[in-house]
């Protein structure tokens, strides 16, 4: 805490209001919304991001560690003396995981506290919800964090999460060659991510001489599976790429693992598992999982494992862990980007200024290495890391098994 | 004066008192809204809270036409609130279409027909719907929209409608601000004189009637089913209009906008209010909305704003079910008088 204490004091009006905890972590109950404002000035004020992310409602897990990583990044700028002398002052507003009420608080962001740029969103229906308030009513800049189904070409829109080819480029070819994998089924949640992944899904594993007996979406919720895992079983399919996701995951992952599936050889694989997701199941369902992202906590460079460390500290014991599949090396990423760029144009925060700055930006180091946006497409390249999860006595961790440096997006 | 035409024609009754709350209220409400671009004019975030509450409002008035004054009890209002906008969204999006003197109206017409075929399913059959029949009915349909847009692809799925293209008139295009709560503001006050004027009026009366008692209407010779459809479209145009204005005024639509969800919460604007009033749930839908847009920035209640949103409109439902009006309000003048009969 004492570190933080030094460059964060509370105002008055955070401790009238009683927030004392609050007030020593930083943060004072403003009138309307939450802000976090540096310790020190700069005459011409600070710079100011607006987070807006999924705090409440059925995404909160990932959008409490999104506000995690953007505090414990925008700290950590503002201890090394803030972008071109001019601190950060962060201001958040939730998108309580419901688009409705999301247009409604992003637009606070944007009519009330002004912000130079939002960074945010979890969910496509989110990004997409909120992108008009942000980008054409409201003229502001916008930073998506998430991995996600690609095809998002907006100018002032740029994209830091993994996209398809990202994260299926390496990884089905290691399915396919290394593990021998020929019949893909592709079983589904039934909205716009799985139906845009499983179309570049399935033109890599046909281009590597595989095939896909099914592929098929279902309801979020839905809770039985076995007609579909009849059809894996009668398919002989020998790999799993998954995208259903929560509610009806875990029921799915259950029932696959219990009719024998990995036990005769079969390979389940699924492109948004973190350490966060491998919690929501028993180990030995996990083992032998393989997740391809653009950074996991057993990735071995140094720079990765202090920031690991530094969060540590910052949040000790926190339940939002800092991984990849919750957007917030998106986060991180976003923000070290946008930083670099206001550097490198000499702290202009004018829309366009920053824009054409960031089109060239790059940051040498990152959760899992550096990145860097490509010119024109509003999407960065960065480094994949392919990982099998391993069961140590019912402890589940990834084993990182191949590693592709500064991979395209290949988008726009 | 209705309410003096009414009393004489009682025979010669005592007059009703000089004074009355409602017609004070709503003056007060109409003072204070045509203000807020003046006193406000500095703080868009606040234009645009206005702007949103002036059109949910309309939402909550056509629940009170048809609960507060013909006893439908409709869980359904959202699904015609949520076609319409989504239809504008459509417009906008295939046909690069969003002029306001044709948008609109066709959002009244989307919303006014589809409840005119749900009003003849549900309310012109052979037998005649018990109100039960009718929350169920509506309900589900508002829930059966909701999934089937959540799976459709061309309308956007799960994902809705976003950037929808700018409400215009001529080559002038409405964003959030003081315009657009203008516009909102006279579509309001609009909607507002001719619901007030339809349920003070003769055909008010009858459904007043039916309200206390159905089957006596009947036997009067009233085709009271007949009546309820007619308010029934009616209330789905304003729903529809509301929609619309909506969905230009977000930018954004999606499946939660025609679901049971919506709909509920048009009935408690409604409720928490003081149904059959129509200021009541324009001041419902004010107090809800504002509540909700500070509750959620209070750092002490952050991660549990909607739970204390949720018990407040509980109580109030629960232990003042004629709504925050009725706190103001005499029984005798929210029953109220009717227009003259027309002679001939």
């Amino acid at each position: 805490m004492s570190e933080h204490d030094r460059f964060a004091r509370p105002s008055r009006r955070g401790i009238l209001k009683g927030a004392a905890g609050l007030a020593s972590a930083g943060w004072t109950a403003a009138a309307t919304g939450w802000v976090l404002r540096p310790r020190w000035a700069h005459a011409e004020g600070p710079i100011k991001m607006g987070i807006a992310t999924d705090i409440t409602g059925a995404i909160a897990p990932s959008g409490n560690a999104n506000w995690q990583v953007a505090q414990f990044t925008v700290e950590r700028i503002n201890a090394a003396g803030g972008v071109g002398g001019k601190p950060i002052a962060l201001f958040l507003e939730d998108t309580a995981s419901d688009p409705k009420i999301a247009v409604g608080n992003v637009r606070k962001l944007i009519q009330e506290h002004r912000v130079d740029v939002v960074f945010g969103g979890i969910t496509s229906a989110m990004r997409q919800a909120i992108k008009d308030p942000i980008v054409n009513r409201g003229r502001t800049l916008y930073i998506y964090p998430q991995l996600y189904e690609g095809q998002e070409c907006t100018k002032y829109l740029y994209n830091t999460g993994p996209t398809p080819a990202q994260q299926c480029d390496r990884l089905i070819p290691y399915l396919v060659k290394e593990r021998g994998c020929k019949r893909f089924a592709l079983p589904s949640a039934n909205y716009v991510w799985p139906q845009l992944l499983n179309k570049y899904a399935r033109k890599v594993i046909e281009a590597n001489g595989a095939e896909v007996v099914f592929e098929e979406y279902y309801p979020l919720d839905q809770a039985e599976y076995s007609a579909t895992i009849g059809k894996i079983k009668d398919g002989k399919v020998d790999c799993v790429f998954n995208t259903i996701i929560p509610p009806g995951l875990q029921p799915f992952v259950k029932q696959l693992y219990e009719s024998g599936f990995q036990k005769n050889g079969g390979v389940l694989s699924c492109v948004y598992y973190d350490e966060n997701l491998l919690n929501y199941h028993p180990a030995n369902e996990m083992d032998g999982l393989v997740s391809c992202l653009d950074y996991f906590q057993a990735v071995d460079d140094p720079f990765s494992k202090s920031l690991q460390e530094g969060y540590e500290k910052r949040f000790p014991g926190t339940k939002y862990l800092f991984t990849a599949g919750s957007a917030s090396t998106g986060m991180y990423r976003g923000i070290k980007l946008y930083e670099a760029a206001v550097k490198s144009n000499g702290g202009k925060l004018g829309r366009d200024d920053v824009a054409a700055a960031l089109e060239h930006a790059s940051i040498p180091e990152g959760p899992g290495g550096g990145a860097s946006i490509v010119p024109g497409h509003w999407h960065c390249k960065m480094n994949m890391y392919t990982a099998v999860c391993r069961n140590d006595g019912g402890k589940t961790r990834y084993e990182v098994i191949d590693k592709a440096d500064m991979v395209d997006p290949r988008e726009c | 004066m209705g309410a003096v035409a009414g009393a004489a024609r009682r025979g010669g009754m005592r007059k009703t008192p000089g004074f009355r709350v409602l017609p004070a209220v709503e003056l007060l409400t109409l003072v204070v809204l045509v203000a807020v671009p003046f006193v406000l004019g500095h703080r868009p975030e606040l234009i645009t809270l206005m702007t949103n509450i002036l059109i949910l409002s309309l939402l909550a008035i056509s629940f009170d036409l048809c609960w507060g004054f013909s006893g439908i009890m409709s869980f359904g209002q959202a699904l015609f609130f949520g076609v319409a906008s989504y239809v504008i969204a459509l417009v906008g999006r295939d046909l690069d279409f969003s002029q306001l003197w044709g948008t609109l109206p066709l959002a009244m017409l989307v919303g006014g027909a589809l409840a005119a075929l749900m009003a003849a399913f549900l309310l012109l059959g052979r037998k005649t719907p018990t109100s039960i029949f009718v929350a169920f009915g509506t309900l589900t349909g508002a829930y059966a929209a909701e999934r089937l847009v959540a799976g459709w692809q061309y309308v956007g799925a799960g994902n809705g409608l976003s950037s929808i293209k700018l409400m215009a008139f001529g080559g002038y295009d409405f964003v959030e601000g003081v315009e657009f709560y203008g516009v909102a503001l006279t579509v309001l006050v609009l909607v507002y004189i001719a619901s007030r004027w339809l349920v003070r009026s003769q055909l008010g009366l009858v459904l007043a009637g039916m309200r206390q008692n159905e089957e006596r209407l009947a036997f009067f010779g009233y085709r009271i089913q007949v009546f309820k459809a007619l308010v029934f479209s009616l209330a789905g145009a304003v729903a529809g209009l509301s929609g619309a204005l909506y969905s230009y005024h977000q930018g954004f639509t999606g499946p939660s906008n025609l679901g049971p969800g919506l709909s509920t919460t048009a009935v408690i604007y409604c409720l928490f209010g003081g149904s059959g009033t129509l200021i009541g749930p324009v001041l419902g839908t004010a107090a809800i909305e504002g509540m909700s847009f500070f509750l959620s920035d209070v750092e002490a209640v952050r991660q549990f704003w909607p739970v204390i949103l949720g018990v407040v409109l509980l109580v109030v439902v629960m232990f003042q079910p004629t709504g925050l009006l009725g706190l103001v309000l005499s029984a005798r003048e929210r029953i109220g008088s009717y227009g003259m009969r027309q002679r001939g």
